[in-house]
């Protein structure tokens, strides 16, 4: 198990790290002291022989001589202790058994030597020196065996050889225990000093660990760490790097370790390199620069290089560290940026040239309203100079009439996000009034208000003008539309008498002088009727107040009903109308019914008037490829030139036909077009100077309505007989007396129906509530309450609310008609009245009565 | 190493001693007994000797009058004498020291072995005869250093004979028979 401690330098190691390390140092001194004591034995064996032989060579007798003893004592005994041990310290070195083989050898050799200079007790120090030098193994038991061999060879020799030991002839023995003894005290210091040592090398083992485990940590930092590292000597040679720098400049490290920094510098950054190494030298400051590196494919890297000086412990530098960070995408990130920033300082000139060149009042606004910045002509809209106008509130400069309103818009914008045409007024700083017009957008992200606006004070008093003047042409327009109300009203009324009368007369089987003349008051009484007609028309065009009534309109029905009404006038001219046969009964446009076969009935007309005698007027329709249906009248007339076509739609301007016998007001062309305006349709001409015109009209298709519904038209005809059921009540209340006539006689002819007449409005009134009539016709004027007033009562009683009321009047304004018409009228007929009409609508509303009373019966 | 012990504990020989002042050629003080040691100029031993000659002298402040006999065999050269043992017998105050031209006057005094010392009485009687030295070439305390200052201090010394431990004088075959002196 790898075992880690805290060790007494605070750093993680392992015990078994530890002890390895003892041990080897714990090695290394007994191998040590082991080559040691080899030497000084060595040493002390030639010493020895050395001493004897300049002591005492030889041994003299006279004057011949020998080698002296000592001498070959030197060399023997010497030899027998000191050739063994320095073996043993060369087959076993650090063994245990050779340190002890040694304590005793050095021992005995101490013996030796106190032996042969005869007991000298300086001899004796080389016991003690001895055992010091044992002590270098620091294993206090080497200590045993010497003071063992000590003791004994002084208390051997101290009995039987003393001179030998002491020097002495004869010795106490406690002098061998005295002997003994101080080799013992000095012993335990011996000891004393090995214990101490062995813990310092346990220390010294154990602060080796850590350090080693410290190194290993920092090796890994080194090698691990995500930044590129190297130590580089002086010379700026790599001296050791790390994987990151090998992966970013792609050298491998023994590629690197062969090159300087120099070598893979941009070139243009060698000179500031190198001055940065001077400066750390010097004694300057950690520096970091960025560099531009070169990989070995020949790419440039941009680095972040931060170097430091690292120096021995005498404090010499060494090497240089140093610590690269790859910026290149920074670098990239930092000119996309600066590509940016120019960008926008150029788009930001731009805007500031734009601004202080437009004639238009540019400015922005922080989000409590104060201007950020402002164009030029903000300097002239306000009067007030930039310097002025920045920081400044906007509100501020609002006429204080507009400043509530102005606040309610500034919270509309931030909700919105955008306004635009927003007018307000404000105070130029020389006190003049001014209207602004506004566009205006709200920067969430940026609280921002980016403005744009006009100095409109000039549009907005022509635009005051130009509103007076409308609505002074809108009151002349209401007046000459109240006046033609009236005329017509004023001229309907006794239109309604003449051709009322003229009517009856023609009906009452009259002589042929009679018959003729009063045709000829029909027919007057008719073209003025159209006349009046048609100037309404025009006017209610113009004005806007036509109300049309749009529905799928069947073309062939529509066309039959024209030229039904037409067939009487062309075959009195001879004019014959050519139609196809059959019509297409499933076509149908959407138009106003009435308006339609208006326009039918004018272009017949003008194509009958217009053709000469025995003429042929051609009436076709077809579809076009549109989606729309086109009717097409053409005549054999004598055609329009092109330069008279231009006006052919102006009202009043017949074309020179004035000067014919051809009658006409001049309004028929010029209305249809109007009319087929208003029916999202066209109008057209094609003509031939001398062989005729061909007019056209197109509308839009419809889809067919219910079948059912358009049978039950069908079947809704009148019928002016009735079926003999119980007669039928009506009531009519009209202060005309000719109008009242008109209506008896009318009636007369009907014997299913009892006609009760009132001239006043309550009077009618009562009638009404006492006879419950099955119809009530209303006139609008009568002279104690407006027929609406009487309509009113009549529907707020009981009795008479569910009474049918038809208004018969002469106010045929659409808007007279609307308004009666929701008061609760049933039908709405106006004068000078159509017979035929008026009986249809009779017979309508009175057909569900009969047939109640038919069921009834 | 026994033959080592051996060695260093065996006394040289001792030849006939001669009880009295014998003549030889050097003058025996009157005042003050005399004292003779015989050394050989090369025997490493007798550095000992001399040695405790100087302790003796020391001790006894010229109480005793002092010959150190060097002796010099013939056909020996000129400076064959001339060794380190001799000037430092030289250098002892009190101590005369006398070229022994081949070992005629050691052996009128009956020696036969370096460092022999003897100690003769004003009147010329033998006092003592022995070595000065405890073993071969030990210097230290010994017997023979001890009676010849008590004999000087006329004191009465515990032995008056002593080994000698030394190289011999002269080449056994010239010495004739020899013996061992007594204790």
């Amino acid at each position: 198990m790898f075992e880690m401690s805290l060790g007494a330098s605070g750093g993680n190691y392992s015990v078994e790290r530890a002890d390895e390390l003892f041990e080897q140092h714990r090695q290394e001194i007994l191998r040590s002291t082991d080559r040691l004591f080899a030497k000084v034995m060595f040493f002390q064996w030639l010493a020895g022989i050395l001493i004897a032989f300049f002591v005492a060579p030889l041994t003299w007798a006279g004057q011949s001589s020998q080698i002296h003893i000592h001498v070959w004592a030197a060399i023997f005994l010497g030899g027998a202790i000191s050739i063994f041990p320095i073996w043993l310290t060369r087959i076993w070195p650090g063994a245990a058994v050779t340190r002890y083989v040694i304590s005793v050898a050095q021992m005995l050799m101490s013996a030796l030597l106190i032996a042969l200079t005869g007991g000298r007790i300086e001899t004796h120090f080389h016991v003690f020196g001895s055992l010091v030098i044992l002590s270098f193994y620091r294993d206090w038991r080497v200590l045993i065996p010497a003071t063992i061999v000590v003791a004994l060879d002084h208390f051997v020799r101290g009995i039987y050889l003393p001179y030998s030991v002491y020097g002495v002839l004869a010795a106490s023995p406690l002098r061998s225990i005295e002997h003994a003894g101080w080799v013992i005290f000095e012993d335990v210091f011996l000891v004393i000093s090995c214990l101490r040592s062995i813990r310092e090398m346990r220390s010294i083992a154990n602060r080796t660990a850590a350090l080693e485990a410290s190194e290993q940590g920092f090796r890994q930092i080194f090698e691990e760490a995500p930044i590129g590292m190297a130590v580089v000597g002086l010379d700026e040679s790599f001296n050791r790097v790390n994987t990151t720098l090998c992966q970013m400049v792609g050298y491998s490290e023994s590629d690197l370790t062969q090159r300087t920094t120099m070598d893979i510098t941009c070139e243009d950054d060698i000179p500031q390199g190198k001055q940065n190494a001077e400066e750390l030298l010097t004694g300057g400051p950690r520096s970091s620069v960025e560099r531009r590196y070169i990989r070995k494919n020949g790419e440039v890297l941009w680095m972040t290089r931060t170097a430091c000086l690292m120096r021995d412990v005498d404090g010499h530098p060494r090497n240089f560290l140093i610590m690269v960070e790859d910026i290149s995408e920074r670098k990239l990130a930092e000119k996309a940026l600066c590509e940016s920033k120019r960008e926008l300082e150029a788009a930001h000139h731009a805007n500031q040239l734009i601004m202080d060149n437009s004639q238009d009042v540019i400015c922005t606004m922080d989000e409590w309203g104060r201007f950020v910045s402002v164009s030029a002509a903000c300097e002239q809209l306000w009067g007030y100079t930039s310097a002025e106008l920045l920081g400044r509130f906007h509100i501020d400069l609002v006429w204080p009439e507009d400043k509530a309103m102005t606040n309610q818009v500034l919270e509309v914008l931030r909700l919105d996000g955008k306004i635009t045409d927003f007018v307000n007024r404000y105070t130029r700083k020389d006190g003049t009034l001014i209207d602004v017009l506004w566009s205006a957008s709200w920067s969430e992200t940026d609280k921002i208000m980016f403005c744009v606006a006009h100095d409109v004070t000039d549009r907005a008093r022509i635009e005051k003008a130009l509103r007076e003047a409308k609505d002074e042409a809108d009151r002349a327009n209401h007046a000459k539309s109240e006046f033609l109300s009236r005329i017509s009203h004023e001229l309907r009324t006794p239109l309604n008498a003449i051709l009322g009368f003229g009517q009856l007369l023609e009906r009452q089987n009259p002589t042929e002088t009679q018959r003729t003349r009063v045709g000829h008051i029909i027919s007057a009484g008719r073209h003025l009727l159209n006349l009046i007609n048609e100037v309404l028309d025009i006017s209610r065009v113009e004005t806007g107040n036509l109300r049309l009534s749009l529905e799928p309109v069947r073309v062939a029905e529509a066309l039959e009903e024209a030229l039904s009404l037409m067939r009487p006038l062309a075959a009195e001219r001879g004019t014959e109308l050519l139609t196809p046969a059959p019509l297409d009964q499933s076509c149908y446009v959407m138009a106003d019914r009435q308006r339609f076969k208006q326009v039918l009935l004018n272009l017949l007309t003008n194509a009958i008037k217009y053709s000469p005698l025995d003429g042929k007027v051609r009436v076709s329709s077809s579809a076009t490829g549109s989606g729309a249906m086109r009717i097409v009248v053409s005549d054999t007339g004598a055609g329009i030139s092109s330069e008279k076509l231009v006006r052919l739609f102006t009202p009043f301007d017949r074309l020179g036909a004035e000067q014919t016998p051809v009658e006409g007001t001049g309004l028929g062309l010029a209305l249809c077009q109007r009319l087929m305006q208003a029916m999202q349709g066209s109008i057209g001409v094609n003509s031939t100077l001398g062989q005729g015109s061909t007019f056209w009209v197109e509308l839009a298709c419809a889809d067919s309505p219910l079948e059912r519904v358009a049978s039950a038209k069908r079947n809704a005809s009148p019928s002016p007989n009735g079926s003999g059921a119980e007669k039928l009540t009506i009531l009519y209340l009209e202060d005309n007396l000719s109008n009242l006539t008109l209506i008896e006689q009318m009636l007369a002819e009907q014997p299913h129906i009892q006609l009760i007449t009132a001239m006043q409005g309550q009077l009618g009134i009562e009638l009404a509530r006492r006879h419950s009539p099955d119809l009530i016709l209303l006139d609008l004027h009568l002279p104690d309450l407006p027929g609406w007033e009487v309509l009113s009562r009549l529907q707020r009683h009981d009795a008479t609310r569910e009474i049918p009321v038809v208004i018969i009047s002469a106010d045929a304004t659409s808007r007279q008609r609307k308004r009666l018409m929701a008061a609760g009228a049933r039908a709405y007929l106006t004068k000078p009245l159509d017979m035929r009409e008026f009986f249809r609508v009779i017979d309508e509303i009175c057909a569900p009565r009969r047939a109640e009373d038919s069921v009834a019966a | 190493m026994r033959i080592l012990f051996h060695y260093e504990n065996t006394p040289g020989r001792v030849g006939a001693l001669s009880q009295a002042w014998p003549a030889a050629q050097i003058e025996r003080a009157t005042d003050r007994p005399t004292l003779v040691m015989l050394a050989h100029p090369h025997c490493p031993c007798t550095a000992a000797s001399v040695g405790e000659l100087a302790q003796i002298m020391a001790r006894l402040q010229g109480r005793v009058a002092a010959y150190v006999l060097f002796i010099k065999p013939k056909g020996a050269g000129r400076d064959w004498d001339d060794t380190s043992l001799r000037r430092s017998a030289d250098a002892i105050p009190g101590v005369k020291v006398v070229f022994d031209l081949d070992g005629v006057k050691a052996r009128r005094f009956g020696a036969e072995t370096s460092g022999h010392t003897l100690l003769f009485s004003v009147d010329g009687r033998l006092l003592f005869s022995g070595g000065i030295t405890a073993s071969r070439g030990h210097a230290g305390d010994n017997a023979g250093e001890s009676a010849i200052v008590a004999l000087v201090n006329n004191q009465t010394p515990a032995r008056t004979q002593t080994l000698v431990f030394g190289c011999a004088l002269a080449n056994r075959n010239e010495t004739g028979p020899t013996a061992l002196c007594l204790k």
